[in-house]
Formats: structure tokens, sequence, C-alpha cells
């Protein structure tokens, strides 16, 4: 912080000065903080690259290289303002002119080599690479990163894992290429989450050897289908599979929908979904087949298949795990969206955070300079719990990357869970912290140009699609009460999930706690079990309660619905603190681990003061709860002063931050007005 | 008007001329293509900082005598120290000069360097960090390091990896030389005035009695020219230059060039060839990534990092190429640097990271760079 008698003397000596430059006497009335002051006055104490490394995770160099990439090229709208220079997409332009600069920029990231490999090189480090890119042109524009999205994970995950060998020879190169370009048609405009309602139905013509896909009704249309309005030329149409007039459940096939010069097939019609909240570089479509033939080798064919005179075989019986095969692709893009809601967080807090050092409000005492936001408790309350909360959940969102590449079928269950669960909680903490920075950057972040208030038109979908959280969720505390009953009908431990705390016995809470327990690794990892472990217990016995009373388990699932959302909610907190303390304790020894064990303390803390459940059913005490609010605001003055250093560590380059991080008075001085 | 002399005895490597609010100093080693040396760095802070504070000092002239702005450090005195043992004392010469690179990046007053010459390393860094670059058809601008098994350094990873497209990468990795119209056009220079036209300009210059930029662009406008670029100009190959040097790795730029000499006979991109082939390999990774480091990087960040470098190459623990170039370009003459490793496959990155990392060593020094009062925008670098 700026010592305030230095400040005074500053100001004193700019009246006394013969001729103050012109520059200074612009700002003599209240001097600002600029960037590179902001680094002096807030020097670092830990080291800013190793904790950066941490957080990215893996693939720091070509991350840097995109970046690079894109601050050096015109076709990603550099702007000078003042003596700086910002990269974000112009989004004053019409819907139609943000859409085809998508795919002109898509087309110069192919060009670089940017995708070389993100279909056809299925290693690990590739795998990582691929999240590793993706995730950068999301910080540059969340179109961007959905229409790469969209074409390389939907479609291009689609023929990889539910085609077989002659789709990944026929379309995997080309997809890669761009020689064609795909989309995913799932969702219709009467089912989205209930994926397995959906109406289109394709039957089969042994005589030609044809599928025939039909949309039959206006409510299975397939809708907000990416790419659909402008650019695709092929889609993965899910449908209803009916062979001899039996419904063999939902099934994928590739359909072409424009050739090869962007006119509509015959037998497709294609409509707008019309202009959004956001994302309006995403070409969205609506999509109607009217009984369009396709060859039957169109039929991604891994998980089932019909022969030539009309036969169906799968090789899985049960239709319902049949249909979870199907799923499979929407579980790379739940991991994504996880870490983009992260990065998204990242990047509102960076400049929230900057903002908040530079801009002063009001003095306390009269004659004294006007006080930096970020030094109001009140201030510091509002970002630093969410810093705190960024940062544990970008450590749990590398680790559910990490399961994710190196994933085997044992996997499959967990990854499933940790998915939903770190997609829906995570693009939840996303939205509640752009909507803070908004407010805590005032009018300024109004400003397109400043990023945070616009964001949240951009990311609001993520609550929405690969699957609604509220709906995820509920999956959640399903998941957990079938763990439950397994075990305890088998009379087996937990084994999974990170579970296994339910079998030894139940941890037990000082009944002091003092601020050297309150902020105790074990004190803070034994309160999350104790909630997870009896909102378990609490479900289970409603549920099972209810059930003794003749209600149908499903109903008597939804009906729980209060414990569920608690339930849920513990389950995604006790793994984000379980791989926080993970990643604390591979650290070394030092300033960095230090302030890990800080920030794990804060999240830790804040979820404890959020979540009624800690008082409601008991497992703190009223004095407990008092107790974790005053350590809350102890640990936001403690933060305080390595803010800068912890934002500065996210990675994220000057020129993807916005005016209002560095000096804003310049940004906004007439002599940086376009004249 | 009085003009004197550094005071500082041995050999007045600075001269000054005081004319109302301007001073002009002259860097004064003509017979070393005014190579900077510590006495010349000494001086050039202690005239900086005081002219700063002087509030009867509006504007601050930079130029050399002679043929040359500056064509560089002082490297035979650096390979000296180095073998006999006493690397960390050119070290401390290097932290000094940063400091002063980094009081001219983010210096009040307008900076106007007169560049009717040679313009190599060091004399890049007194020139280009401040505020106005006026090149002639004399200017001769290289950062040529990679040949001498060093990279290009005195924060140049911040201004080359700002100048369009990926020109930077060309010129940090192959050393290409640019004249004055090429300067101007990728924005190394900020004006071209033809030398006959520079007595005029200065004294133009000698009348300001305003810090203000526009005020001192517009006197220098006054005499400028928009000179054309030579048909075979590098910037000319912008494009080729963007496509190849955009590449990830530098085994991927120099698969990127000849896969573009395939396709088309040209002298410039085998010229380009040839120099990535012939400059030390490990310098070569590590210019390529100060500079894309650079590119995302503040110009206090891009000194630190580029001293760390220069500790490290003269320290010679991962490759003594340094100590080698020099030797073949410099001393002996012979032109045939035996680098180690001797081709880029044998490069690891585990060896490029050590470049990057602090030096392993308790007298050493990391850079500290000087406080500054709060900056006005234009103490900015311009490009």
């Amino acid at each position: 912080m700026m010592d305030q008698a230095l400040w005074r003397a500053w100001v004193i000596k700019n009246h006394l000065t013969l001729d103050p430059s012109p520059q200074t006497r612009s700002l003599s009335g209240a001097p600002c903080l600029d960037y590179s002051l902001l680094e002096l006055i807030e020097p670092a104490s830990f080291d800013i690259a190793a904790m950066r490394a941490l957080l990215d995770g893996h693939n720091v160099p070509e991350r840097d290289w995109l970046f690079g990439l894109m601050t050096q090229s015109k076709l990603f709208n550099p702007r000078r303002v003042g003596s700086r220079v910002f990269v974000a997409p112009d989004y004053n332009q019409s819907m139609e002119q943000q859409r085809e600069l998508t795919m002109r920029r898509i087309k110069f990231l192919l060009e670089k080599g940017v995708v070389d490999g993100w279909l056809t090189r299925g290693t690990v480090e590739e795998e990582l690479r691929k999240f590793a890119l993706q995730e950068v042109a999301d910080i540059y524009d969340h179109s961007l990163a959905i229409k790469l999205g969209v074409h390389f994970f939907l479609w291009g995950g689609a023929i990889q894992f539910f085609g077989t060998e002659r789709h990944h020879v026929k379309w995997l190169r080309d997809t890669e290429n761009y020689v064609v370009k795909g989309c995913f048609a799932m969702t219709e405009l009467g089912h989205g989450s209930n994926v397995r309602g959906i109406e289109t139905v394709t039957t089969y013509d042994p005589r030609t050897e044809d599928f025939i896909i039909n949309t039959p009704c206006e409510s299975a249309q397939k809708y907000w289908i990416g790419g659909a309005a402008n650019h695709a030329t092929h889609t993965v149409a899910f449908s209803q599979l009916n062979i001899n007039g039996i419904n063999q459940g939902v099934h994928a096939f590739i359909v072409q929908i424009r050739d090869a010069d962007g006119n509509i097939c015959p037998n497709i019609r294609i409509a707008d979904c019309g202009h959004k909240i956001g994302l309006n570089g995403v070409d969205n479509g609506r999509i109607w087949f009217d009984n369009v033939r396709i060859p039957r080798e169109n039929l991604l064919n891994s998980v089932a298949d019909v022969s030539p005179d009309g036969e169906y075989l799968s090789a899985i019986k049960d239709p319902d795990q049949r249909f979870a095969a199907f799923l499979a692709p929407l579980t790379a893009g739940r991991v994504s969206l996880a870490v983009s809601a992260i990065y998204s967080a990242k990047i509102g807090l960076a400049i929230t955070i900057r903002y908040a050092l530079s801009r002063r409000a009001f003095s306390v005492a009269p004659n004294q300079p006007e006080v930096l936001l970020l030094d109001y408790p009140s201030h510091q309350r509002r970002l630093l719990p969410l810093l705190a909360k960024t940062y544990a959940m970008s450590f749990s969102a590398n680790h559910l990357k990490m399961i994710y590449v190196k994933r085997t079928p044992e996997l499959n269950k967990t990854i499933h869970i940790l998915s939903s669960a770190f997609k829906a909680s995570f693009t939840w903490h996303n939205m509640r912290t752009l909507q803070e920075c908004r407010e805590a950057c005032g009018g300024q972040g109004l400003k397109t140009e400043n990023r945070v208030g616009h964001l949240k038109g951009e990311k609001d979908v993520q609550s929405t699609f690969e699957g609604d959280n509220n709906v995820l969720m509920q999956q959640i505390s399903k998941t957990l009460f079938a763990e439950y009953l397994a075990a305890r009908k088998r009379n087996e431990p937990f084994k999974g999930l990170g579970l296994e705390h339910m079998n030894g016995p139940c941890p037990v809470l000082p009944q002091q706690l003092p601020s050297t327990v309150l902020r105790g690794g074990q004190f803070q990892v034994d309160a999350f079990r104790v909630r997870e472990r009896d909102l378990l217990n609490r479900f289970a016995e409603e549920i099972l309660q209810r059930q003794a009373r003749g209600e149908r388990k499903e109903h008597a699932l939804l009906s729980s619905y209060q414990l569920a959302e608690d339930l849920g909610r513990a389950f995604s907190d006790r793994c984000v603190l379980q791989n926080f303390v993970e990643v604390e304790e591979n650290s070394p020894a030092g300033s960095l681990r230090d302030m890990l064990a800080l920030l794990r303390s804060m999240y830790s803390l804040t979820c404890m003061e959020e979540d009624a459940s800690f008082l409601r059913y008991g497992y703190l005490s009223t004095e407990n709860a008092a107790a974790v609010r005053k350590e809350v605001a102890k640990l936001c003055s403690e933060l305080r002063p390595h803010s800068l250093a912890l934002v500065n560590s996210f990675g994220i380059p000057d020129a993807f931050l916005s005016p209002i991080a560095f000096n804003w008075v310049e940004a906004n001085s007439w002599s940086s007005v376009q004249h | 008007m009085a003009s004197f002399s550094s005071s500082n005895g041995e050999e007045d490597q600075v001269l000054v001329e005081e004319k109302s609010f301007v001073r002009t100093v002259i860097l004064n080693r003509p017979k070393r293509l005014n190579a900077a040396s510590y006495h010349m760095i000494s001086r050039l802070w202690e005239l900086f900082l005081v002219y700063e504070k002087d509030p009867y000092v509006k504007l601050v002239i930079l130029k050399g005598k002679g043929r040359a702005f500056c064509a560089g450090g002082d490297v035979a005195a650096v390979v000296h120290d180095i073998n006999n043992g006493n690397w960390k004392s050119s070290a401390s010469v290097f932290r000094k000069e940063y400091r002063l690179f980094y009081l001219m990046a983010t210096y009040c007053k307008p900076q106007v360097s007169i560049l009717n010459g040679i313009v190599m390393g060091a004399g890049a860094g007194f020139s280009i960090h401040g505020s106005f670059r006026v090149a002639t058809e004399n200017s001769v601008f290289a950062m040529p390091e990679t040949a001498l098994g060093l990279f290009p350094d005195i924060g140049s990873s911040y201004f080359l990896s700002r100048l369009p497209g990926h020109f930077g990468e060309y010129l940090g990795l192959t050393g290409a030389r640019l004249d004055g119209a090429e300067m101007l056009a990728c924005g190394l220079a900020t004006h071209f005035v033809p030398s006959v036209e520079l007595l005029s300009l200065e004294a133009a210059l000698h009348s300001v009695d305003s810090s203000d930029q526009a005020i001192i662009s517009a006197v220098i406008g006054e005499y400028s020219e928009l000179p054309m670029l030579e048909k075979q100009s590098a910037y000319n190959r912008l494009d080729v230059i963007n496509r190849c040097f955009s590449r990830r790795t530098v085994e991927d730029i120099l698969s990127a060039l000849e896969q573009e000499a395939t396709n088309e006979v040209d002298d410039w991109i085998q010229a380009s060839l040839q120099s990535l082939k012939k400059a030390s390999p490990i310098s070569l990774k590590i210019s390529l990534r100060s500079i894309r480091e650079g590119r995302l990087q503040g110009v206090g960040q891009c000194l630190v990092r580029e001293h760390r470098i220069d500790c490290h190459a003269m320290r010679g623990e991962v490759s003594k190429d340094f100590v080698e170039g020099c030797r073949a370009v410099i001393l002996d003459k012979d032109r045939n640097p035996k680098w180690e490793p001797p081709r880029l496959g044998l490069v690891t990155d585990k060896m490029v990271d050590i470049y990057f990392s602090k030096v392993d060593d308790e007298d050493w020094e990391e850079l500290k760079l000087p406080p500054r009062p709060n900056l006005p925008a234009s103490a900015f670098a311009k490009l």
C-alpha cells in the first residue's frame, strides 16, 4: 500500500514543481497507480511463475505460444487504448460478422498448426495439449472455444467414441483439417436434458441398405445445434432407432447437411436460433430431417449395429447401459466446461482486484488520501473468498482433467460423477464471481471492453449446456444414495468417490475453535466429512422411510430434494478440499506452500460460513459459527497484501485483461480518444 | 553556448552539449564504434538521472560520434572477465546497464536518439527504449547475438516481440540487418530523416521548450521523409515471415522455411536458413523462448529475465557457446565456431529451462529495478 506520508509529499511536491509536465498535470487531482507501480508497491512474497505452473498444471509454453500468436495477428482485433494494446473480439459487430470472424480465426489456428493432432494423435500428452490450447482460445473468446469444442469434442468425439475403424479412417483426418465441418444434433425443442425422450426417428430400408431419418413433429426439430446455422457440413444426429417396429433406443448417425459449397442438402431444413445473450460468434441453428436417406455405414456402430438385411445387433443387451455409453463425449465437454468456468472467474478476479488496487473512494478522515477499494475490509470480504475458491477449484479442475486423460473403464463412474459435480459447482461459482466482480468495478464493469460484465452473458449458458446444473447435482446425490445402499446391503465398506471416510468412526469436531484449530487442515477436512457423512445418512434415511410408507423410489428421491441439494454441495466441496490438500502436500515447504495453506483455510472456512447446513444440523455450534466468521475476516486482511501476486499467478497476459486493470486514467484520457 | 566534456577523466567517452532546455549527449568512442563500456554506462546513468530531476531540462538528445551510433557492448572485456574466472564482474556491469535501460524505458522526459549509423546490441538498448528514434539512410540495425552464442538481450525481448506479426522472431533469430527505411516500416524507428537534414533538425530541437511528445514529434516530422523500402526488403516478406516464424519451435521454424524454399527459389529464404544454421543451436532456442515470453511481459520483467540468461551464458554451466562464439567471430576471427551442443536436436528443454532460472550461486545478484515515480503513460516504450 502506498505510504500516506509519501503520497502527501508527492502531492505537495507537485504544487511546488516549477512546471509540471502535462502528463503530471492531468493527474494532479487524483494520483492513480499504474501497472508498473502496482507491481512495485505490491511485491510478491512467493514465486509467481511456480504458482502459475501449479495453476495451469501443464503445457505452459504451448499456452504462451498461442497467446503470442493471437496478440500478433490483426485477425484477433488488437485495439490500442492509451499506451496499451488489448486483444478481444469486437462484440459490437453484427451476429453474422461475429460468426464469420470466429470461423476465420479457426482457419488461422488451423494454418498455424494449433489444432494439429487434436483427433489423430491419441496420446495423453496430445490430449492435454488440446485442453491447454482450447483453454487459451477460451480466454480470448468463449465463442471461439465453443465452436472449436463442438467441432472437435462433440462431432469429433462422437466419431471417436461411437464410431469404429471405418468411421475413424473416413472422418477424423478430414475433421482435423476442416475439410468437413461437424456439429452435434442431440438436443431438440421438446427434449434437452432428457435425451432418452427425443422424438427424431430412424428406420431401416433393407432393399437399399439405407437408414431413413425423420423429424416427425415440431417438438422433434433439433435445437441449439452449434455450427448448424451457417457453417457445418455434417452432423451427428441422435435419434430413436426403430427396427421392424421395435424401438431400440437412442443411436447416433452421420448425416451430411450441406455440400462443400455450403448449400443445404435435399430433405434438410435449417433455421437460425437467432441472437443470444452471449456466444453470438457461434451459429446455433435448428434442423428438420424430412425422411433423409443415409447409407447403412453412417450408423456409428461401436455400441450396436444393423446388419445389411436389417437385423439389430448389440453387444450391450441392457438398454440403460447402451444409453449410458452414448453420453461419453459429453464427459469431455463437461471436463472442459469446468475448467473454462474457472479461467473465466480468473479473468474477472484479475481485472477486478487490479482495479481495486488502484481505484480509491472516500477518505476516512479529512485531508487524508482517499482509500483504495481493496483496503476496505468489506471489499476484501467480497472478493478474496472468491479468489480462494477459484484457486481451490482450479486445482480440482486440473485433477479432473488428469483422471479424464488417464481414464480406464474402472474410472468411468468417478469421472462421470466428478465431472458432473465440478461442472455444476464451478460454473455456478463463475457466474456468482462475475456478478460480484461486475458490481465491484462499479460503472466500469458495465463497459464491454472491461470484460467482467460481458462475460456474464457469455458464460451464463454454461449452467445449462452439457447437462443442466440442477439435473447434474441431483444425479450426484442419487449416485451417492446408490453407493450407500450397496455398501449397507452387502455389508461392505465404501470404496471410491472419496467416500472411504464413511467406513471409519465419525470424526469429532473440537468444541473450542481457536485460530490454530480453524486453520488446521485436519479440522477442515473433518468438518467437511462430518457434513457429507451426516447428510448422506439423513438423505438415505429419508428416502428409505418414504419407500417404507409406500412411495416409489423415484418419487422419494424427488421429494427429498432439499437434502439432495445439501448433499450434492457437501460432496463437491469435500472433493475440492481433498484435492487442494493433496496439491499443498506435494509442494515443497516454503513461501508458496504457506500461501496455499492460507488459501485453503480461506476456502474451507468460507464454505463453512456460507453453507447453512453446518448450523442447521449442528455440526458447528452458534459460537463456532461466529468464530469461523471472524476468522474469515482475519484471513481477508492476511490475504490482502498478496492479492496482486495471487491474480498475477493466473498467467493471463495483460493484453487479455482490460483497461481498468491498468492505468485507467490514461486509458480514458482525452489523448486516448480516437479523434 | 557552453560545451563541455564529461568530467570523468580517462577518455571522455560521453560528451554533453547544453542548449537552453535541451541536453545533447554524445557517445564518444568512435574508434570502437562507440561500444558501451562500464564508464560510458555509468556516465549515462548519472546524466539521465540528473536531467530527469532538473526542471530546466525538457528534452534529451542521444547520438554517436563517427559512423556508429553504438555497435554494442564491450564483448572483448566480457570474454576477458569470463576467461579469468570473473564473470560476476561482468554481470555487475550488465546490471548497471540494464538499470539504465529501465530508466530510459520509463523516462519522464522525451529522448530523441539519432541513429545515423550502426545500431546493434547495447546501441539498440540505449535508443529503442526511448520515446523517439530517428533513422537515416546510414542506419544499420541488427541484433546479431545468436551468431555469437548469445541471445538478443538489452531488453530486446520487449520491443522485438512487439514488432508487427513475427518480424521480431525473424530479427532476433537470424540477426538480419535492417536499413533506416526498414526500421521505420517495422516501428523500430519513429522517424526517418535524411542525414543532410540532421544539423537543421538538431537546431530546431534546440529551441524546444516543452516536454510535450506531440510538439517534439511535430518538430521532427518537419524534417522527416517516408523512404521507399527496397524491393528485396525482408519487410516485404512479412507474410512468409509470419507463416514460418510463428511456429512453435525452432525446429518447426526451420522446416517451415525449408518448405517455403522448395516452393520457390529465393535468395532471401536461403540467407535466412543459412543464418539459422550457422547460429548456436542453444542460443536459437533460448532466443525464441525469451522473445515469446517477452511478448506477454512488461519491460521490467523482460530485463530481469534477460539479465538472468546473460549470467547463465557467461557462467557457462550448460554451454560455453558465448565464449566460443566471441572467439570465432571477434577474437580469432576464424568464423568457425564449435557449438556445444552441436545440433538443435541435442538441446533439451531442461537445458533451456536452466537459463531462465535464478543463478544458483550465493554471490549472484538478481537484477533489481530502480523504483520509479508515478509514471505517465508516455514513459512506456512506444512500440
